[in-house]
């Protein structure tokens, strides 16, 4: 008890990052909502693998342009953001493109996706003449990093994100459940599209940059299909998942300090655990409703 | 004679610049009861997608009497095509209807909701309003669709094969539900199907899709038992 005391203390040495992962994960799963609602949940996985690879990218050119980057500085984080962005973004969009053109599976699509990142961000770390070391903690992603400084940018955007999200929910939910209907009332589906696709990519980015590929694809996944199991509403649906994530963050935060474990897994972990738990009452309580009404 | 609401001016329609259907040259009245009928594979979607504005045409002009934006058609489409992974209630599938006249930044409020409520008395299903839309029924699902449709406020009504896949109790249901709205509202009503007996005694003219092209007429003539029998042979209709 006193350690979950001790961080919640305001001087506790670790305040951003818990602050930092607990602000990742209550927003990373309300853009998650629309990548299970819109059947795209592998791109979880590609478009963060992505992102590393702009990562990756990012660095080769600075290092080739200009020389070596100075760790740990400011400058380092606002050019992972931008590769990470760029590649994020520039993805989606190549995506949404062969998508409507429809001559491959979606599976295939995001399976090639995903192969082409593995593959570059390999090779740009390793034709970086400097730092492959220190790239791999920026490319793994670390809460431990957060500074005040970074934490505030970080929350900022993401404030930004779920200010987005909430004053579209109606267009976004429309293109996403009929895009035909959407069409035929003579909205911009293309514009609703981009402005969805552009919120992926800068939450993808952040939380990339900020976490790592496996915790960003974590917080926008695992929670929302918890959710899921327990709503039928679309705005319960939205805040159940990012109360998830946000309850998963900080919890995986307490357990990592407590037992000396890496962060951003245990938090995945957890997140995991509770769709066990939660999907294991449900289906229980579905057996027990079938068994009474027998 | 009243005025037309949509016109057709020899209109090509078909997908990567191969037509489907050829010199489509017809008009809808304000207030009409139509028909698309033909066998399957004919078209009729595509001529449906097309009145829509789904799809340009490859040649020809289309004409809206009514501008969509102040006066949005309501449009049914076949419920299968939506997806059941949508945590949704019945009440917040019609209220969708509603986004139709509502601009970005402009919530749903109180107006919004009460015209919803409406939609789904006029179906007849208010006491399911609350109920998740996936746990419906298929006639159920199909009549809170057309209250999403109503939801809208439209002048004229599109359905594509709004009684297919379901029992002949519910298909009666939604076809007096529609019939309804047409004498009543003197909404225009274009419905797509291929059910000639439900049909028949409602509509007052039929566009028959067939070989690459349609051809519009009164019920009387289209469905005549001599035209039924020429297109599906004896004992048909």
């Amino acid at each position: 008890m006193s350690t979950f005391v001790q961080i919640l203390r305001p001087d506790f040495l670790l305040r951003d990052a818990l602050i930092g992962s607990v602000v990742v994960g209550l927003v990373c799963p309300l853009v998650g909502a629309y990548f299970v609602l819109r059947r795209m949940i592998f791109l979880g996985v590609a478009l963060p693998q992505l992102s590393a690879a702009g990562i990756a990218f990012a660095f080769l050119v600075y290092g080739m342009t200009f020389g070596q980057h100075e760790h740990g500085a400011m400058g380092e984080r606002a050019l992972a953001m931008i590769g990470s962005f760029a590649f994020t973004l520039g993805g989606l969009i190549a995506l949404a493109a062969l998508e409507r053109r429809g001559r491959e599976t979606i599976d295939g699509r995001i399976g090639l996706t995903y192969a082409i990142a593995t593959a570059l961000t390999i090779l740009f770390l390793a034709s970086d003449p400097y730092g492959e070391a220190q790239m791999v903690n920026l490319l793994k992603g670390d809460f431990l990093a957060t500074t005040a400084t970074s934490l505030r940018g970080v929350a900022m955007v993401l404030a930004a994100v779920v200010v987005v999200l909430l004053a579209f929910r109606k267009e976004l939910l429309l293109v996403s459940f009929d895009r035909e209907l959407a069409l035929v009332f003579g909205k911009r589906v293309w514009v609703w599209d981009g402005l969805l696709y552009l919120v992926m990519g800068v939450t993808i980015s952040l939380g990339v940059t900020t976490a790592g590929p496996i915790v960003a694809f974590g917080f926008l996944v695992v929670p929302p299909l918890t959710a899921r199991l327990v709503t039928r509403h679309m705005l319960t649906f939205s805040l159940a998942a990012s109360a998830f994530g946000g309850f998963s963050a900080f919890a995986g935060f307490y357990l990592a300090y407590l037992a000396d474990l890496p962060l951003g897994p245990t938090q995945v972990a957890f997140a995991v655990l509770l769709l066990a738990v939660v999907a294991s009452a449900t289906t229980l309580r579905r057996a027990a409703l079938r068994w009474s009404a027998a | 004679m009243s005025k037309p609401i949509l016109a057709l001016h020899d209109v090509s329609l078909g997908y990567d610049g191969r037509p489907v259907l050829q010199h489509l040259t017809f008009e809808v009245e304000e207030g009409e009861f139509l028909a698309l009928l033909g066998p399957n594979g004919g078209g009729k979607s595509t001529l449906l997608r097309g009145i829509l504005g789904l799809m340009a045409p490859l040649t020809g002009r289309i004409e809206h009497g009514l501008d969509r934006k102040a006066s949005p058609p309501g449009y049914v489409p076949q419920r299968d095509t939506l997806d059941p992974i949508f945590p949704l209630t019945a009440s917040e599938v019609v209220l969708m209807g509603t986004y139709a006249r509502l601009g970005p930044l402009r919530p749903v409020g109180r107006s919004q909701r009460r015209i919803a409520a409406t939609a789904i008395e006029q179906v007849g299903l208010t006491s399911i309003a609350d109920a998740p839309f996936w746990a419906l029924s298929g006639g159920q699902k199909q009549r809170v669709l057309i209250a999403r449709a109503l939801a809208a406020e439209p002048r004229v009504l599109l359905l594509d094969e709004p009684t297919a896949g379901v029992d002949p109790g519910a298909a009666a249901a939604i076809m007096e539900v529609i019939s309804r709205l047409n004498r009543e509202q003197a909404m225009t009503v274009i419905l797509v199907t291929h059910q000639l007996r439900q049909a028949r005694p409602l509509v007052r003219s039929v566009i028959w899709v067939e070989d690459g092209t349609a051809r519009k007429g009164p019920t009387a003539t289209m469905l005549s038992p001599e035209r039924i029998a020429e297109v599906f042979g004896a004992g048909v209709g």
